[in-house]
């Protein structure tokens, strides 16, 4: 592979080439009801390209076939060629380098029979079957891959890396007449078979909190203190903050890069936000991105104050600051771009109950279903949520979708306990036709003065 | 490779089926208003059923060299798969639609980036930060089960995507509109690009507080993914046979307005969901879904069908790897009577939805949804007064579709294969900060 990949560089005639290569063995069983509804394995692989010419465009070529690898890059050459820009596309520099990366996985899923995966996602399954007459439906999935990733550049670097992914899901519907209500969650970690042994409380409180949500009232919409736990929290970071952090956005954008200005103050001293590419054993952590530049933390908010952003080698040049390891692509079918990795909130002071003491009426928003950023506004959906009164917090509501302004929301951060953890949940990132990429968040428990909580309307 | 993939498959299993894409993706794209990189994409895969001891298994490769590994996956599949007396549909031809276009295959780089730069031209404006995307697909799907069904389609597909950011403070403004079909887009269709993005950017301009109450929606075709999509769910086959469908058992129930029709068809010239039949052998055909109010039918695949003792409509949609799911061709929503105009004087006071954050997030199948605003307008007087922002809209699709006070008369097509027109809607829940 290696020579091969040199010898297709050698005959490139574009000023700069990268070739990526993958190939992933993957295992998945999925159940649906009482029904097994998929168990197999498969093997994915291809390749791709991507070249610059001095004042040409970026060419890219992706492809199933690594016969077709020569003629890719002479594509890739051509398309370059056939865009003239008058300001030419640099590329941050990144030392070359040779690294045969070898993973600190416990065990390769590829030698775990496929019936012993299944077995173990059925009775995981059932757990959630038996745990009420009221579940009416359930979608449970084990997944696994090891990628076999290989990088060349132009420049000299050559790396190669295994990948190994591994995941569970669980969802439980409950009915009762006309309610229906789901509940979810999901772990994801760059890990193996053994890593995700274990796991049956996760599936019974899936099936607990489905049927709860049956009897919960949907919260009253309106605006309110909320606290957000650790899950919530981190999905925050990432939707509302994380994604104006990546340099693509602002970086040929002369008004955008002006909002997203270094020294900026957008919070409290207690707010600290960042992304960690290689912070040990999380999802979002790989030692290089794939563009071949190492990974790191990159603090992004120190003290309330706007200190860094998030980069590739392209970005990085254009705004002359350096890049930070954060070029991804979730396959060879896509080129890399600007990517979180596990971002974070950092960890304060106080527990939970210190937060909540002095709230008359607020919305406890735990866990997430899912959340989107556009720009300067963000929503994400709680899992559930429990009413805050009078300090304590009160009964379970439903539907509480949270939204706001990002500059706003920030700024009205005022309390961030003492309890960081990271969320090793499944699922993924998506932006520009690219997900799920593996991230990973992390937080404590964080308070908002004041959010706009949605659901019924008082009437 | 198809051939051999069935024969080897056939040998020691009852019955097979494959379903193989070849296809390639050229595309341009421009950032801040200049072409800046272009892309080819290559991807050709086989997808596998085999039907083996009455027990079904599935595997998917994307290396087309190596045919007995792939048969081997698909019988481990099998073996571990459940009992389903799934029979491969009877041999009948494909119907006839025409699905390749010769001048969407023959674009070169200059004419599918002429195709950028006409939108681009026009959206060029002081502080309007422009992208742009061009895309132009070719490909080939074969298929051939075991009992002799097989045929070949190739297929075209266009698109031509634009959006403008403009940043002033703090305050962002993003706006896109797009088109796609199976051919190259007419000048006219480009020119409506630029100027729905032209027009809504315009009315943008002023920023208005956002009434609060239950009250009147005008939800624009894109606006209506929100409310449409806990129908799709509902009209899934898979979800009535799970029991977790709120329109199961309700087949000829009048449940929603008299003014919804929804129907899927896969023969429409031109567009991008169009096909001679699915991805298992099954003729394509319309289906009516919902007809002027009454839920008339559900979309089902073979493995779904055979499990609820239903026929297949021919919705077996595959990819490369997974196994076959249902999957709607073209959607079509029935258009009504009133222009835009009279839309919202009908509507009088209330709000315009464009876009809302979240959609497809929480629990859709319920019909209950809650959204902030991402592009929203206000309404006083049957006019527009300006964009409203910070607020947030909730309800459920069941209760608000019950009684629709008005339907538009122009379908926009969506992604090239949905045509939805805009609809207000009474009593949406409208929350603001």
């Amino acid at each position: 592979m290696r020579d091969r990949l040199a010898e297709a560089l050698r005959r490139c005639r574009s000023d700069y080439a990268e070739i990526r290569v993958e190939r992933t063995w993957a295992s998945r069983v999925v159940y649906r009801g009482k029904r097994l509804e998929l168990a197999n394995e498969s093997v994915d692989g291809g390749g791709c390209v991507r070249v610059l010419n001095r004042n040409g465009g970026w060419g890219v070529a992706s492809f199933t076939s690594l016969e077709a690898l020569p003629a890719m890059l002479e594509a890739a050459d051509q398309m370059s060629r056939a865009i003239h820009l008058e300001e030419p596309i640099s590329l941050a520099e990144v030392q070359p380098r040779e690294d045969i990366v070898v993973p600190q996985a416990d065990g390769d899923p590829r030698r775990v029979p496929l019936a012993e995966k299944r077995r173990y996602l059925e009775a995981l399954n059932e757990l959630i079957l038996a745990s009420s007459d009221r579940i009416a439906d359930t979608q449970c999935a084990y997944g696994d891959s090891w990628t076999e990733w290989t990088f060349a550049n132009s420049e000299g670097t050559y790396l190669h890396e295994s990948r190994p992914e591994v995941a569970l899901s669980a969802s439980a519907t409950a009915r009762d007449a006309d309610r229906i209500e789901r509940a979810h969650d999901s772990l994801g970690l760059r890990g193996t078979w053994a890593d995700v042994q274990g796991r049956e409380e996760m599936f019974r409180s899936v099936a607990r909190r489905a049927v709860e949500l049956l009897s919960a009232p949907t919260v009253k919409g309106g605006t309110y203190p909320v606290v957000l736990d650790p899950k919530l929290a981190g999905v925050f970071v990432h939707e509302a903050f994380g994604h104006l952090s990546e340099a693509d956005f602002v970086f040929e954008n002369p008004q955008a890069r002006e909002m997203m200005r270094l020294g900026r103050r957008f919070g409290r001293e207690i707010v600290n936000f960042g992304d960690d590419g290689a912070a040990a054993g999380l999802r979002g952590t790989l030692p290089y991105d794939d563009e071949g530049t190492p990974t790191g933390r990159t603090e992004l908010v120190r003290e309330g104050v706007l200190v860094g952003r998030l980069h590739s080698r392209e970005t990085a040049a254009k705004m002359g600051e350096r890049p930070t390891g954060n070029a991804r692509a979730i396959n060879f079918r896509h080129p890399p771009i600007v990517r979180m990795t596990n971002t974070y909130i950092g960890n304060g002071a106080g527990s939970f109950e210190d937060l909540i003491a002095d709230i008359p009426l607020g919305v406890y928003a735990v866990d997430a279903v899912g959340g989107q950023t556009y720009l300067e506004n963000f929503s994400f959906t709680a899992a559930l949520g429990y009413m805050i009164r009078d300090g304590k917090v009160g009964e379970m509501v439903k539907d509480v979708v949270l939204a706001g302004n990002l500059f706003q929301t920030v700024a009205r951060i005022d309390r961030v306990a003492g309890d960081f953890r990271w969320n090793q949940m499944g699922g993924g990132c998506g932006k520009g036709g690219q997900f799920p990429l593996p991230v990973t968040e992390g937080s404590p428990h964080v308070r908002i003065e004041e959010l706009l909580v949605g659901g019924e309307m008082p009437r | 490779m198809i051939e051999r993939v069935l024969e080897a498959a056939a040998r020691r299993a009852e019955a097979a089926d494959a379903w193989l894409r070849d296809g390639s993706t050229s595309a341009l794209r421009f950032e801040a208003g200049r072409l800046k990189e272009g892309t080819l994409a290559q991807e050709a895969g086989l997808n596998l059923r085999v039907i083996a001891r009455g027990r079904v298994g599935v595997a998917g490769t994307t290396d087309l060299g190596a045919p007995d590994e792939l048969v081997e996956r698909a019988l481990a599949s099998a073996s571990l798969g459940e009992e389903l007396a799934l029979s491969l549909p009877p041999l009948r031809p494909p119907s006839a639609v025409p699905t390749f276009d010769d001048t969407a295959a023959g674009l070169d780089t200059a004419a599918l980036a002429a195709l950028g730069r006409r939108v681009l031209e026009q959206l060029a404006r002081p502080l309007w930060h422009v992208s742009a995307s061009v895309d132009r697909t070719v490909e080939t799907v074969r298929f051939a089960n075991s009992t002799g069904q097989a045929y070949t389609y190739r297929s075209t597909g266009v698109s031509v995507a634009a959006e403008v950011t403009r940043v002033g403070g703090d305050d962002v403004l993003m706006v896109y509109d797009h088109v796609a079909g199976a051919g190259p887009p007419t000048e006219a269709e480009l020119d409506a690009v630029a100027q729905s993005i032209i027009r809504r950017m315009a009315l943008a301009e002023r920023v208005v507080t956002s009434p609060e109450g239950r009250l009147p929606v005008l939800f624009t075709p894109t606006g209506s993914a929100a409310v449409l999509l806990p129908l799709l769910q509902a009209l899934s086959g898979k979800s009535v046979l799970q029991g977790v469908s709120p329109l199961g058992g309700r087949l000829g129930d009048s449940v929603f307005d008299p003014g919804l029709s929804l129907t899927d068809e896969p023969l429409l010239p031109g567009r991008l969901g169009s096909r001679p039949a699915d991805d298992e052998g099954v003729p394509s055909a319309r289906t009516a879904l919902i007809d002027r109010g009454v839920v008339r039918g559900f979309a089902y695949d073979l493995e779904t069908a055979a499990r609820a003792g239903a026929t297949s409509t021919g919705h077996g949609r595959r990819s490369i790897f997974g196994r076959p799911a249902i999957g709607f061709t073209n959607l079509v929503v029935a258009a009504g009577e009133f222009d835009e105009a009279e839309l919202l004087r009908e509507m009088g006071a209330g709000l315009v939805v464009d876009e809302l954050i979240g959609v497809g997030q929480g629990n859709v199948i319920s019909g209950a949804f809650s959204h902030p605003v991402a592009l929203a307008f206000g309404v006083e007087g049957g006019e527009i007064v300006g964009r409203v922002k910070d607020a947030a809209v909730a309800g459920n699709s069941y209760e608000l579709l019950k009684r629709i006070r008005a339907i538009g008369r122009v379908q926009k097509w969506i992604g090239g294969r949905k045509a939805v027109p805009g609809m207000v809607v009474e009593g949406v829940n409208v929350a603001a900060r």
